[in-house]
């Protein structure tokens, strides 16, 4: 599904945020990339889903080769990758079905369909309830997961998110680590990371350590 | 089908957007319609007046009127000194009884004409001349009023010739105030699409985050580039359609005492058209520079990553 190959990548200043990572992660696989902050994982992810591009190595996301792909392309293969901000990225001045229904108007849905999707994905984070209500109502926790309904409603063939469990609290975080898991055993391929490796503990999923940009 | 869905959504959400905010929506309208309406008028304008132009004489002709007292002879000599001239191409002689006859007919002024006890005009000649140029019409002029019987000598044709030329000239700079104003369409809905595009700038990075490409971010902004510019096109051309019916009655007004007929040429169906096309494409033209531009800047802003994260 996803393999990186001898992956670097430097910033504009000559930060290196990555050095010769190499790594592969088969489809329908659940890995969670530990370390501390700084360590490159927020890096890795956005290599992965075609956020950032490498600046030499390859990575390759279900056989394309992403360093290849042009910019449209690489936009289309996003709606294929569902992925969940560590700052979430809503738009505060849309209800939550607006926020969760983006993607799917960006991808041509048909009303009707758009709006059962929706509800299915904020049904499935047990957001269902408050689809009218604004982001700035809602918890810490809610806009988490209504960044992951997000992330679900276009059905993706993977899941990738960037420290879901950052601000959260014990519970809320071993929830939404749990949500993920779920996923998981739909099929879906899920790359999340964390920096707090008790979240994950438990959930039998493959962890992989970043450290100073490189693989620990 | 999808292509289809996504610009009927992008179409429908650029009117919403309109929609949403009236007033705003009504006042850049309202400029872009002035903005259009201005030469729309000229041109009208310049049409009718052209029409004008084209309807009077603008041969170079000199009217030679004879005294009240003069005699058939005196008509006779004059008339054989005017076709001896190099430069009269031709003479035609208007009998005093025959002028009375035309400004009967072609005047408003028959009945005042019909009350006088004898005729007030004169024995009179046009002469169609070879030249217009301003010395030699003058000494034609000087010898011609030294004949004997002649009252007065006319070259009235200068006007109507120079009013063709500024009407051609004017025609010529119409189309360089078509271009200027189009281009000032374009910049100000440039200017207002660009607005949107700041004022939505989170709104487009999320959208480009889960899936959106350039021209998925791109299509809502043309379309209400396009939009305001086909409107501004309609309101222009009622606008221009109002001004040009109110010049219209006043020029009436003005005229009918003078029995001089001026009509208003306006634009017919097919150049209304033309004009709310051109609105539309002038739109979409600043809309897609404006867009295009914004979305560099935040590509630039973000200093070499493919998105903003």
């Amino acid at each position: 599904m996803i393999q990186f190959s001898a992956v670097a990548k430097r910033y504009p200043g000559g930060q290196e945020a990555l050095r010769g990572v190499t790594l592969e992660i088969a489809a329908g696989e659940m890995v969670a990339v530990t370390g501390r902050s700084g360590a490159g994982k927020s890096t890795l992810l956005k290599l992965a889903a075609g956020i950032e591009r490498a600046s030499s190595g390859t990575v390759v996301v279900s056989g394309q080769n992403l360093g290849a792909l042009g910019e449209t392309a690489l936009a289309v293969l996003r709606r294929r990758i569902g992925f969940v901000f560590q700052d979430h990225k809503l738009l505060y001045d849309r209800n939550c079905f607006e926020n969760v229904v983006l993607p799917l108007r960006i991808a041509g849905f048909a009303r009707e369909e758009a709006a059962r999707r929706v509800r299915a994905a904020l049904d499935k984070v047990g957001l269902l309830a408050r689809e009218r209500a604004l982001p700035v109502a809602l918890s810490g926790g809610e806009q988490q997961r209504l960044c992951i309904a997000r992330a679900i409603v276009n059905r993706p063939m993977m899941l990738v998110a960037d420290e879901p469990t950052g601000n959260l609290d014990a519970d809320y975080a071993r929830a939404i680590v749990e949500l993920f898991a779920s996923f998981h055993q739909l099929g879906v391929t899920v790359l999340l990371s964390t920096h707090d490796e008790a979240s994950v503990a438990g959930l039998g999923c493959r962890r992989v350590g970043l450290a100073g940009g490189t693989l620990a | 089908m999808i292509w289809l869905r996504m610009h009927a959504h992008a179409a429908l959400e650029a009117l919403g957007r309109l929609a949403r905010q009236p007033v705003a929506s009504a006042l850049s309208i309202l400029v872009l319609a002035i903005a259009i309406a201005l030469p729309v008028v000229a041109a009208v304008a310049l049409r009718s007046v052209g029409a004008a132009a084209a309807s009077m004489d603008t041969e170079p002709h000199v009217n030679v009127y004879l005294e009240l007292a003069a005699t058939d002879a005196d008509a006779r000599r004059v008339e054989h000194a005017l076709r001896a001239h190099p430069d009269a191409a031709r003479v035609r002689f208007v009998p005093r009884e025959q002028a009375l006859a035309e400004l009967k007919s072609t005047t408003h002024l028959a009945e005042i004409l019909a009350a006088l006890e004898r005729n007030p005009l004169p024995h009179a000649f046009t002469v169609r001349v070879r030249t217009t140029a301003a010395d030699r019409v003058a000494d034609m002029r000087a010898q011609w009023m030294k004949l004997p019987g002649v009252e007065q000598v006319q070259a009235d044709f200068e006007w109507s010739q120079r009013l063709a030329g500024w009407s051609a000239f004017a025609g010529r700079a119409l189309w360089g105030g078509w271009a200027l104003l189009g281009a000032a369409v374009a910049f100000i809905v440039g200017h207002l699409i660009r607005l949107q595009v700041v004022t939505r700038r989170q709104e487009i990075e999320v959208s480009q985050l889960v899936g959106a490409t350039a021209a998925d971010v791109r299509r809502p902004f043309l379309y209400h580039g396009m939009a305001q510019g086909l409107l501004a096109g309609a309101l222009a051309v009622g606008l221009a359609a109002a001004v040009a019916g109110w010049v219209g009655l006043e020029l009436q007004a003005l005229a009918n005492p003078h029995a001089f007929e001026f009509k208003i040429l306006f634009i017919d169906t097919s150049e209304a058209l033309a004009i709310l096309a051109a609105g539309a494409g002038l739109g979409l033209v600043g809309a897609w520079f404006a867009v295009s531009r914004e979305m560099r800047r935040f590509s630039g802003a973000r200093e070499g990553n493919l998105l903003p994260v």
